[in-house]
Parts: C-alpha cells; structure tokens; sequence
C-alpha cells in the first residue's frame, strides 16, 4: 500500500493506494487516524486503492467513528467498483459519506 | 527401578534406603493437598539424602520460555528468581529434558555465574534432572555442591535424582490436573445456571392452536440465539429471533442482554423498524465493542393475516405460501452493534408480508448450516424440503421436524432457533416425513495452492485465486467476491488458528464442481473452538468478525469437515453455482 497526505484548503486529504489488507491495514489505521487526530475534516482518496478487505474496512470505521466523535468531517472519495461493494457487503455504504470527487464533496458541503 | 545397575553398585543398603525414601515421598505426594508445602519437603529430603549444599525446584512458567524458583534448600534463598528456559546448566537439563553432572561449573560454558554473584554463594559443581512426564516437560531440580567424600556428585547420585524428579513431575501434573477439573466443574456449574437464566427468557408455549411457536437448542450449554413472541393489548403479537455473533459466554450475555431489551421495548415502541434502531443505540452504547446481532422483529397482525418486519442483517425470513411457493426477505440494514448512528431517522426499513393462509419462518444459521446425520449440511433448500414435506402437521411439529434431521449427536456446531408464523393457527394432523438429505459429490480440487501463515503473504493467494476463478470462466463480479472470501479465511487461520504470522501451512484448495465452487482451506493450529473465535474487534483493526460476516453474506454454506488426529482444521464453504 501507497498513500499520501496533503492539506487542501484547511482540509487534509489521505490518498491510499495499492491493496488495504492484513498486512498493510495497520498502517493504514494510524495514517488515518493521525490525520483524524489534526482536527480538520479529513478526505480519503480511494482512487487508486485496488483491493480492500474486512481489516481496512475496520480502520475505516474506527477513522470515522474517531473523526465524528471529535466532530470533524470524515469523506471517502474516489471509491472504485470493487472497494465499493466490500463496503456495501459491510452495510456501511449508508453510514459513509461518500463523493466521487473532491469537488463534489466540497460542493455538497461534506 | 531395582534393576537399575548404577544404584545397585552402590550397595544393597543405599538401595533399600533409595526406594524407602521414593515410596514416602509418593505417598506425601498422593496424601498432600498442599503441592507447595509438599515439594518444598520432598526437595529438603532429596537435598539431604544425596549431601548436596542446596538445593532449588524451578518450574516452567505457562509459555515455557521462563523457568521461575518455586522453591529451594541450603545457603541462598532464590526462591521467585526467574531464569530464561533455554539458560545456564538447568534451562539445558530442560531443554534437553535430560539429567546432568558438572563435577566443576568452571569447565562449563553453560554456567552461569550471576545468580552466586548476586547471593555471595559459590557453585562449584551441580547436578541437575528434569521434572517432566513423557515430552511433558514441567521443570527441573538442581542440587548444588556435593558433601563430604570427594565433593563430585557421582552416577549413582544423578540416577537417584531422577528418579526422585520423575515421582514428583508426577505429583506436580496430577495437582495441576485435579485444580483444573475443580475449575471446569465450577465453570460448568455456573454456566448451568446462566442458562436456567436464559431458558427463562425465552417464552412458554401458549396452550392450544397458537400462531406462533419457536424452538431453541444451544450448542453449549449456553446460547447465543434467542426469539421471542409476546401479545400486545390490542391483539397483535410481537416477536423476534436474533442471533449474537460468536459464542460461549460473552455471547450468552449479550444475548440476555438483547432480548430483554426486545421484551421490554417491545411493548410499548411497536414499530419494528424503530424499535430496531433503539436496540441499536443501546447494543452500540454499552456491548462490548465488536460484538453484534443480527436480528428480525416484528408485529403480526393475526386478523389481517399479515407481518410487518424490520431484518438487522439477520438470515431472510422465508415465507411458504399454501400453495407451497416460497418468498424470501432479505437484510437491508446492517446487525444491531455494528456501528453508532448509522441507522436513519426513522429506523430500519420495514416490510409487510401478508402470509395469506400461509406460514413465514425465521431462523439462526445453525439451522441451515446444521449437519445431518451423514454430515452434509441441511441449507435453504433442505429445511424447503422439510416445510413441504410436513405442510400438513402442526407448526410445532412442522419447526421439530426441521430442527429434528440436524445431527445433535457430537457437538452441535451452532445454535439451532426457529420460529414460525402460520396464518391458519389451527392445529392439524401429525405424521413424521424423511428429513434426509443427499449426499455431495465426491471433492475434486483444481487449484491447490499452500503458503506459510504470514499476512505478507496473502497477496500471493489472492492472485492465484483471481488467475484461476478467470481460467475456469467466472466472470468479472464473481471473481472479487471469491478473493476476498478465501483472503478473509486465510486471515481467520492465521489470527486465531496461528495467533499472528507463523512458519506453519495453509493449504487451499478450489474446485470447480458441477453444483458450484467449492473451497477447502486446511490449517495444522489446534482445533477451532467457535467461542474463541473473536467477532471483529474496532480496537485492533484487524479482521474477525465483519470477515466472518462477509463469508455468510458471500458464500451459500460454510462448515468445518471433521479432521482426523488431534489438531488442523478444514474448513468447507461452497458457492452454489444457481446462486451466481
């Protein structure tokens, strides 16, 4: 797994890449959750994630929960087909905000 | 013993004084009910008896990596002091699970100086004989600095301490033996109680022609399912059947904890899909964190023939039909517990079934994952089966027939609840149909695939299966779903079969059968115990339960073959080629 952050306009954006799995997710956990840690909203770029299992998705939830318990924003962009339908086999694809785009979660004021 | 030639040599008379002082020593052992007070005696004895300086018992700590002191004689008191278990003279006599003579410690590079420099006690020899029973090893006694005579322990010395050391190894792995039992005596004993408790939660029949009826057979002594049914003043009956992820006693309670909550709620929030979401808010606020539920709830309107139902991720509830057509209902919303505020405003979606003169069943996967008696699984299509073949018998009747094709005689692999709503409610006629089932196709593997239990490695698995699943035709949505399945079970044998990354196997095997995929995935830990299986665990972020989760939502059946030889694990799970 890659990834990346970088602040956007007072906000930070974390691109992972590559595969999120047994081995990678609990790096991919404390990426995440340092940036959740920084108090600003935090958008994940999933664009160029190929592969997720039930160990990402969990450093996912726990990212979340973590940025909604300090009432900052946590925004999946970039969701390809197949990471999709693991979050959807989780029934979290409703609890998620999820864009297709930076722009149009800024649009949508997530 | 008396034959042994070295303690022969030393005279008839130390012979006799030997196997004087081994037979009081068993017999201390076997009256004693203080193993302490009893070994810190018989080391003192032997101490004495072979003219050592001192004398120290050190056991093997739980993960045998540390020897601790337990007790010790002479000089220097170490009692407590601990020692890595592969160190110094007695961590080889360990090791080795062989006795030894150092005539001078000096000559010796395993010996270790530190403990005399610490304790101002000068070694100069030692003899030392494991504590074990067969390859059970349990510790080991070391005597220091010979006595009198020409200060060297001799071979007579070391053949008597080991056979000292062997009556006490004895006596040691019995106590421990005999404060176990005492524990799961206590342990069973308290779990009979809790499930007095829960048997207690669960309703009694109504007498007479009823509606509704449920059964529940744990796999334990405990149960993790659960179902419920109750009459609200104005006629119409509540009820539910969940289902707690894992199982053993953390399971238990949470299900305590869920129908209760169901029961209490339940009479005055009668609306399914919002009183859902309150168990939700609660499960979420206070269950242990990774824990969930799936459950159905809901409200039958016995004049209007129909149920209105709200499913938390729980197996579809199916519907029969008079006509013997089935209708099945599946989750929209994730289990109770799996995260905070996730359900919308107005709680889970609801759906009404009008049941028209026909029944609708609810229940657990133990039921459809249940093994008959030849050991196949009875699925969805076998309980159909049984429906159809007992359309005629009451509703109790018709649930026992269900429940009554499942294999209860080993260990029932999960609990078995059921629960069903017949629109007719009267009683009828009782005969008993065949609940068998047929047996599967002889397995025939195409891909065979091995790694070592390393989390690096699942990679390399997911694109063997990817390259394979493409080869023999499956196409491109089908493909994903499978990786991730035998990804997620790979991950589940190297977590929990392995306790982490090992240098042990994992072999998959994939076969293309007429019926649909079949996979087995083969370990060599120690055999699964389910309540051990941990559903997923938010602290840790690594997989568990949701794994567990995605491999029910994917696949058609799931289930551990029995393996023979006292450890390994295969585990079967199919994906019906009709289901595609």
């Amino acid at each position: 797994m890659e990834h990346s952050v970088r602040d956007d306009a007072g906000a930070i954006v974390a691109e992972l890449a590559g595969d999120v799995d047994l081995e990678s997710s609990p790096s991919a956990r404390t990426i995440l959750l340092e940036c959740v840690g920084k108090g600003k909203s935090v958008y994940v770029d999933m664009a160029g994630v190929i592969y997720i299992d039930s160990s990402g998705v969990a450093s996912l939830v726990e990212s979340f929960q973590s940025a909604r318990a300090g009432g900052t924003g946590f925004t999946l962009i970039s969701v390809s087909e197949e990471v999709m339908r693991v979050i959807q086999l989780a029934r979290l694809d409703k609890i998620f905000t999820i864009h297709d785009s930076l722009d149009t979660a800024r649009q949508a004021g997530d | 013993m008396h034959g042994d030639t070295q303690i022969e040599t030393s005279g008839g008379e130390r012979l006799a004084e030997s196997l004087e002082l081994l037979d009081d020593m068993s017999r201390d052992f076997a009256r004693s009910l203080d193993i302490e007070l009893t070994l810190q005696s018989a080391l003192t004895r032997i101490t004495d008896y072979l003219g050592a300086e001192g004398g120290a018992l050190f056991l093997l700590e739980a993960d045998e990596t540390i020897l601790h002191c337990q007790c010790c004689v002479g000089a220097a008191n170490i009692t407590g002091l601990t020692l890595r278990s592969d160190h110094g003279i007695i961590g080889r006599s360990v090791q080795n699970n062989a006795g030894d003579i150092v005539r001078d410690v000096t000559d010796d590079p395993s010996f270790d100086g530190s403990v005399d420099t610490k304790t101002g006690f000068t070694t100069r020899s030692i003899l030392c004989a494991p504590l074990s029973v067969k390859e059970e090893r349990i510790g080991a006694i070391e005597l220091i600095n010979k006595q009198g005579g020409d200060g060297l322990f001799d071979d007579s010395d070391l053949t008597l301490l080991q056979v000292l050391s062997s009556s006490a190894a004895l006596a040691i792995l019995n106590a421990r033996m005999a404060s176990e039992l005492v524990e799961q005596e206590k342990t069973k004993r308290e779990l009979e109680l809790a499930a007095k408790i829960q048997r207690s939660l669960l309703p009694a029949e109504p007498p007479g022609p009823y509606p509704i009826s449920g059964l529940n057979i744990p796999a334990r002594t405990v149960s993790g399912d659960f179902y419920d049914f109750f009459e609200l003043d104005d006629g119409r009956i509540s009820f539910c059947l969940g289902d707690v992820s894992g199982k053993g006693i953390n399971a238990a309670m949470l299900m305590a904890k869920t129908a209760s909550l169901y029961h209490c709620l339940g009479k005055t929030e009668t609306r399914p899909g919002k009183l859902l979401a309150r168990l939700n808010e609660e499960i979420c606020d206070t269950a242990t964190r990774g824990m969930f539920v799936t459950l159905v709830g809901g409200i039958y309107d016995p004049k209007s023939m129909t149920a209105r139902i709200a499913n938390a991720g729980h197996e579809p509830p199916l519907k029969r039909t008079p006509e013997g057509l089935y209708e099945s209902f599946e989750a929209e919303a994730p289990p109770l517990g799996i995260a905070v505020a996730i359900i919308p405003e107005d709680g889970y979606p609801e759906f009404d079934i009008r049941l028209e003169g026909g029944a609708l069943y609810l229940f657990s996967d133990g039921v459809t994952e249940g093994k008959l008696a030849k050991g196949d699984m009875l699925g969805a299509d076998g309980v159909r089966k049984i429906l159809d073949e007992n359309a005629d018998m009451s509703l109790g009747k018709r649930l026992q027939s269900v429940v009554a094709g499942l294999d209860r005689g080993g260990d029932l692999h999960d609990d078995i609840t059921i629960l069903g709503i017949d629109s007719r409610a009267e009683e009828l006629g009782a005969h008993h149909g065949d609940s068998g089932g047929t047996p599967a196709a002889p397995i025939v593997p195409r891909l065979e695939y091995a790694i070592p239990a390393r989390a690096a490695r699942l990679r390399d698995v997911r694109h063997a299966v990817r390259r394979f699943l493409e080869d023999v035709g499956y196409d491109g949505t089908q493909v994903p779903d499978i990786v991730l399945i035998i990804d997620e079970a790979c991950q589940n044998i190297i977590r929990h079969g392995y306790g982490g990354d090992s240098d042990q196997w994992i072999e998959i095997a994939v076969a293309l059968e007429e019926t649909g995929l079949v996979i087995l995935l083969r370990d060599f830990a120690y055999p699964v115990n389910e309540a051990e299986i941990e559903p997923r665990d938010l602290d840790d972020v690594r997989p568990g339960g949701l794994g567990v989760h995605f491999m029910r939502e994917i696949m058609d059946e799931i289930s551990y073959l029995p393996q023979e030889g006292d450890y390994g694990n295969i585990l079967r799970m199919v994906k019906r080629a009709t289901e595609n």
